[in-house]
């Protein structure tokens, strides 16, 4: 028995110790790079490119939501390097000071970024951030379903005709672009009456709704099963829209909004030269088409769109939205203190 | 002698009780550090006040659990309560009945019968789910039975009867196990004397069987409901997440809102409410316990 305590207690101060020897403040170039990233935004090919170029092992965890990742960091000695904040998450790291600001002058290749994302709004000349990845929300619809009518406008979500046939995404800030645009607003409002008022109408819409769903969502369009749908642009969506020519994905007329997905480096990173090596090797025109060849997203790069073999993607409006179809939409940037007007509104909202 | 008798009856406990004390170090450790811990330290969020970015910070207040009184709270917990005693009490007579179905088998062929309620249990909860979608939406077999009447475009989902139905699919195992354990121990002879004194169906399970298994009964009462309450998944795929439970609350706190004294202290209420119940439980069977030995006694 008293062995079996030794050998136990010996387990438990082993693995004890091979816990902290992980990040060490080694010297040298650094060999490894621990990267923290939405699930499939960034291919594992362009992980593999990465370490076959360099040498340097990449370690990658995955998150399905920006809270998730903000409060992992927030935590403490997460010990990741590079990190995939969403637009309005970038704001709140920044807030929370869990960021390095990136150092330009390490930086190659940030000229092949679209126009529109050179200078965004949630983190003016791209301090924090490189845009990566970008998409759109939007409308969702089929064609049988609807009996051939075109929907072209948020207002269709909010139609007494479609009684029991919409869906809205199971999210607040989402649900909130749809109710904030219809009313004439923009989706990045921090107003309390603007707010209030999308409030109401989210409340009057409930009734017609089919249900809230975030998941599953592509599929119940598909079926038929729900004609309307409020949706986000990107890989699923995008298949759904090739597979069915009955089902169209439109930025509303009021707008849509924008997402982005970009790079940072983590505040207190182990391997800052290993990760701004890893931002420079996604920014080459090549390795950013990745995204779209094999992530079925849209690249931030400008550069990379003549990289894309499926160049029909570059014309689908739910991978690649044109200049014109994203010219009224807004980003979703962080509420802020106006959060709370958005929260106690959608609790009405769940709970009526 | 009896003192000597004692010191050796001492000693022989003493030995074995240091050494499965040393033993129970591990456990005790990991059941502290993973369980005790956390719950602390929920139970310290809930009395603080969070920042904008959802951190917390050191604040000690009681607005987090005064805001749970606005309607639109209670509502939610209302509706969860609701559900929650629907699917246990749905659960608790299915169960019944499947369990005694077992148990009047002969015991080769139970651990088979057995093995049936197991295996969706090894298949994962959301797998599980989406096979619900497939069977109760448009294009599955329940609507295409319809559609052979003439019914066409039935879907159950989204609707609360097909969340009444994942859950009592999710939980009916829980129920039938303790139901089962209990119900095995019954000598059957009582039933045959029963029947043989002319207890009717009814009168046999009413008198004889249904009190004999009730501690099954509460357990499994209690193994229903209080996982029902934490339920989120359900609610969304197969209600349309139009009414949420308790569940989707705490999540929506935690995530969504970045709220996490709020969605901590929703936790703590729900916590307080399954140990209200199972000190309920508890009562309950102490009291059908005592009741049956002084009945006992009086008998004697």
């Amino acid at each position: 028995m008293k062995k079996l305590i030794v050998a136990s207690v010996g387990v438990v101060a082993a693995l004890a110790l091979s816990s902290c020897s992980g990040t060490g403040g080694d010297a040298g170039p650094s060999t490894e790079l621990n990267v923290y990233a939405w699930a499939d935004e960034i291919p594992q090919t362009v992980f593999d490119a990465f370490t076959e170029e360099t040498g340097i092992a990449v370690n990658v965890d995955n998150f399905d939501s920006n809270e998730t990742m903000i409060s992992k960091l927030a935590a403490g000695n997460s010990g990741y390097d590079i990190v995939e904040p969403s637009q309005y998450a970038v704001q709140q790291l920044v807030g929370q000071e869990l960021l390095e600001p990136l150092d330009k002058s390490k930086i190659e290749g940030i000229d092949n970024l679209a126009p529109k994302f050179a200078d965004p709004s949630y983190d003016p000349g791209l301090q924090y951030s490189v845009p990566w990845v970008w998409g759109t929300t939007g409308l969702l619809y089929n064609a049988t379903c609807t009996g051939g009518e075109e929907i072209t406008s948020w207002t269709s979500l909010f139609d007494p005709k479609w009684k029991g046939k919409i869906n809205m995404l199971d999210n607040m800030l989402a649900a909130y672009i749809a109710g904030l645009q219809v009313n004439g607003y923009g989706a990045d409002s921090t107003d309390e009456a603007e707010i209030a008022k999308a409030t109401e109408s989210l409340i009057e819409q409930k009734p017609l709704l089919s249900g809230y769903n975030s998941t599953n969502y592509g599929e119940l369009v598909a079926s038929g099963d729900v004609c309307i749908s409020e949706a986000w642009g990107g890989t699923s969506t995008a298949k759904i829209v090739e597979q069915n020519p009955d089902v169209h994905y439109v930025l509303p007329e009021e707008g849509g909004s924008l997402w982005v997905d970009g790079l940072s480096i983590a505040k207190g990173a182990p391997h800052q030269d290993a990760a701004y090596e890893f931002i420079n090797f996604l920014l080459r025109p090549e390795i950013a088409a990745m995204a779209t060849n094999d992530g079925g997203l849209a690249s931030a790069n400008a550069a990379a769109q003549e990289h894309v073999t499926d160049q029909g993607l570059l014309s689908n409006a739910a991978v690649y939205a044109s200049d014109e179809q994203v010219a009224n939409a807004d980003f979703i940037v962080d509420p802020g203190k106006a959060m709370r007007f958005y929260q106690d509104g959608w609790t009405r909202v769940k709970a009526s | 002698m009896t003192a000597t008798t004692r010191a050796i009856h001492l000693g022989r406990q003493e030995k074995p009780k240091r050494g499965s004390l040393l033993l129970l170090i591990p456990g005790i450790a990991s059941v502290v550090l993973l369980g005790v811990l956390p719950l602390f330290i929920v139970a310290r969020n809930s009395f603080a006040v969070a920042d904008d970015y959802g951190g917390i910070t050191d604040g000690l207040t009681l607005e987090n659990y005064a805001k749970l009184l606005d309607p639109v709270y209670s509502k939610t917990l209302l509706f969860s309560l609701g559900l929650g005693l629907l699917n246990t009490v749905v659960c608790l007579v299915i169960g019944y009945l499947t369990s005694y179905y077992i148990v009047s088998r002969p015991t080769n062929r139970q651990g088979f019968l057995l093995l049936l309620v197991i295996i969706p249990f090894w298949t994962d909860f959301l797998v599980r789910t989406f096979a619900w979608i497939t069977i109760l939406g448009s294009g599955g077999p329940i609507a295409g039975i319809l559609g052979i009447f003439g019914i066409a475009g039935f879907s159950v989902i989204p609707s609360n009867l097909a969340v009444v139905l994942g859950l009592l699919y999710s939980f009916l195992p829980t129920a039938i196990f303790p139901i089962y354990a209990s119900m095995r121990s019954i000598d059957p002879s009582l039933k045959e004397a029963a029947t043989d004194l002319g207890a009717s169906w009814w009168g046999v399970h009413r008198r004889v069987i249904l009190p004999l298994s009730s501690p099954g009964i509460l357990g499994a009462a209690l193994l229903t409901f209080i996982p029902t309450m934490g339920v989120f998944v359900i609610p969304v795929l197969l209600g349309g997440g139009k009414d949420p439970l308790v569940g989707n609350l705490i999540v929506t706190l935690y995530t969504e809102f970045r709220n996490q004294p709020m969605g901590a202290a929703v936790s703590m209420v729900l916590l307080v409410l399954m140990l209200a119940s199972m000190a309920l439980v508890g009562l309950a069977l102490k009291r059908s316990s005592t009741k049956r030995t002084t009945t006992k006694k009086t008998e004697a």
